[in-house]
């Protein structure tokens, strides 16, 4: 059998495209011809490399579509710059992302309106706080103020009872009145008043500081309760004082020795 | 004829009396500023403070006949009644001559002026304060105090007397009275809306059934106990505040 007969046979050979009786004359060959059988371990290798390496060619079929893919493309991307995507479900979900992208961001818009809104009445209101506040705070003084008379000034201090969050102005006027106000029942009035705020440092030393300079005996007697009540243990001096003090009142140097004894 | 003559004659002569012990002056507003130890003030129309005295007409002293009154005080009778009364503008003071004794002086208050007593020594006797929608100031240290009738607003401070208050219907807030020693007597209408605190240091706190004392919680609880009651009456409205230390306190309905 001549070379290049052979070589096409066992191409066809090793492909499995050879008729039996081709086959088998072929086998025959490779078993007598040692020639032969070399060429077909050489083809067998050059036949299974180009198989193996056949995987990474694209197939004749695919390259066809891709060529029509590209064709088409360009065909499209002249005639209009729609954006397009091509299965149904993609535009739906396209279309509802749309929709809850613009829907959060109205809603956003309309969230961040209404906060600047809220915003706006807030200040509003707080201007309009501001303004009562001072406008109260004006009343009180003028009624404290009023030394005609002396249910004005109690008024007054209702007044500064009333206002929610005592300042230091308010304070400060309530501890003015409860010290110094000719009236006793206005000085009682501001001393309860200023009960309500014990809690206040700046009330605290007032209250701590009027025990040793007042000299009403109502007044007094109510400051001790409060200040024992308040457990203000550094006031127990100025109680000694008052039972030692020849002119205490006897109900006021009572009061004071049963704070003694209450602190201590 | 004879007899109608007399009774004219006997008229004369008692409006002739009369009109000897009263003292006159035009005002109705301001303050009516009492510095003596007994007075009656009662509420009236009229635009003038008319002073007059409830004590027996003095004998005349001879010996003193030309003389001129005067004392320790650097005060004059200067109205015939036993007692000083100062025109100051806006404030009308009224002071007795003595220290240890004032005549029994009875006062008729235009409405519109506020009422002040003031006495501190302890020869003082009763105030009393009859029919006035005026606002009355009391500070004394002996004196009882009497209000009949009253609308304030009152703020009523003794020490060793006691307060005895009816108030009218229209009551006019504040109310506050103090006492150390001395009770507090008061009587409200039935319909009063109040926010009431009494407290009392070693008394007691008396309060008439009919009234319902709502006493509101705080913390989560009603505080019944201590010697303070804070409450309200009627769903709350005028402040009354009563005050005593040693005393009893006792709320009356009218």
């Amino acid at each position: 059998m001549e070379k290049e007969k052979l070589e096409v046979l066992i191409i066809d050979y090793i492909d499995g495209k050879l008729s039996d009786a081709d086959r088998l004359s072929v086998e025959q060959e490779l078993m007598r011809n040692e020639d032969a059988r070399k060429l077909y371990d050489e083809l067998k290798e050059v036949i299974d490399l180009m198989e193996n390496s056949g995987e990474l060619t694209p197939s004749t079929k695919l390259k066809a579509g891709f060529d029509r893919i590209l064709k088409e493309e360009a065909a499209s991307s002249s005639a209009t710059r729609t954006i397009y995507f091509r299965p149904t479900f993609y535009r739906a979900a396209a279309a509802v992302a749309l929709l809850v992208m613009s829907g959060a961001i109205g809603f956003w818009i309309s969230k961040n309106n209404q906060q600047q809104q809220e915003l706006a009445e807030l200040q509003r209101e707080m201007e309009i706080t501001r303004k009562q506040l001072a406008e109260t705070k004006q009343l009180m003084h003028a009624m404290l103020g009023n030394d005609q008379s002396a249910s004005q000034r109690i008024r007054g201090v209702n007044v500064a009872m009333g206002i929610s969050g005592a300042d230091d102005e308010i304070v400060t006027a309530l501890l003015k009145t409860m010290q110094m106000d000719p009236n006793t029942n206005v000085r009682l009035a501001a001393l309860d008043a200023l009960a309500g705020f014990q809690h206040d440092a700046i009330v605290r030393k007032g209250l701590v500081d009027a025990l040793s300079k007042q000299t009403d005996p109502m007044v007094q007697i109510n400051l001790i309760q409060l200040l024992v009540q308040m457990k203000e243990k550094v006031v127990v001096k100025d109680l000694q004082k008052i039972v030692d003090d020849a002119g205490t009142m006897q109900a006021v140097k009572d009061e004071a020795y049963t704070g003694i004894l209450k602190l201590s | 004829m004879k007899n109608r003559n007399i009774i004219l004659l006997f008229a004369l002569m008692l409006s002739g009396f009369v009109q000897a012990q009263e003292f006159k002056i035009n005002k109705s507003s301001g303050r009516l500023e009492l510095n003596i130890s007994r007075v009656t003030v009662e509420g009236h129309d009229g635009n003038e403070i008319i002073f007059s005295s409830k004590n027996q007409k003095r004998e005349k002293d001879e010996r003193a006949e030309g003389l001129r009154l005067v004392n320790s005080l650097g005060l004059e009778d200067n109205t015939g009644l036993g007692i000083h009364v100062a025109d100051k503008g806006n404030v009308v003071g009224v002071y007795q001559l003595k220290q240890t004794h004032s005549p029994d002086i009875k006062v008729l208050v235009p409405k519109g002026m506020i009422v002040s007593f003031k006495h501190e020594s302890q020869y003082g006797g009763e105030a009393r304060f009859i029919n006035l929608t005026n606002e009355i100031e009391v500070s004394a240290q002996y004196n009882s105090i009497h209000l009949e009738n009253v609308t304030g607003p009152l703020t009523v401070e003794t020490t060793y007397g006691s307060v005895t208050a009816d108030l009218s219907p229209t009551i006019k807030e504040p109310v506050s009275i103090v006492s150390i020693y001395g009770f507090i007597d008061i009587t409200l209408p039935q319909s009063t809306a109040a926010d009431l605190r009494l407290s009392t240091s070693y008394g007691d706190i008396f309060v008439a059934p009919e009234f319902e004392l709502d006493v509101p919680a705080k913390d989560g609880m009603k505080v019944y106990g201590g010697d303070k009651i804070t409450g309200t009456l009627n769903g709350g409205g005028t402040n009354i505040d009563l005050n005593c230390n040693y005393g009893k306190i006792y709320v009356r309905k009218k």
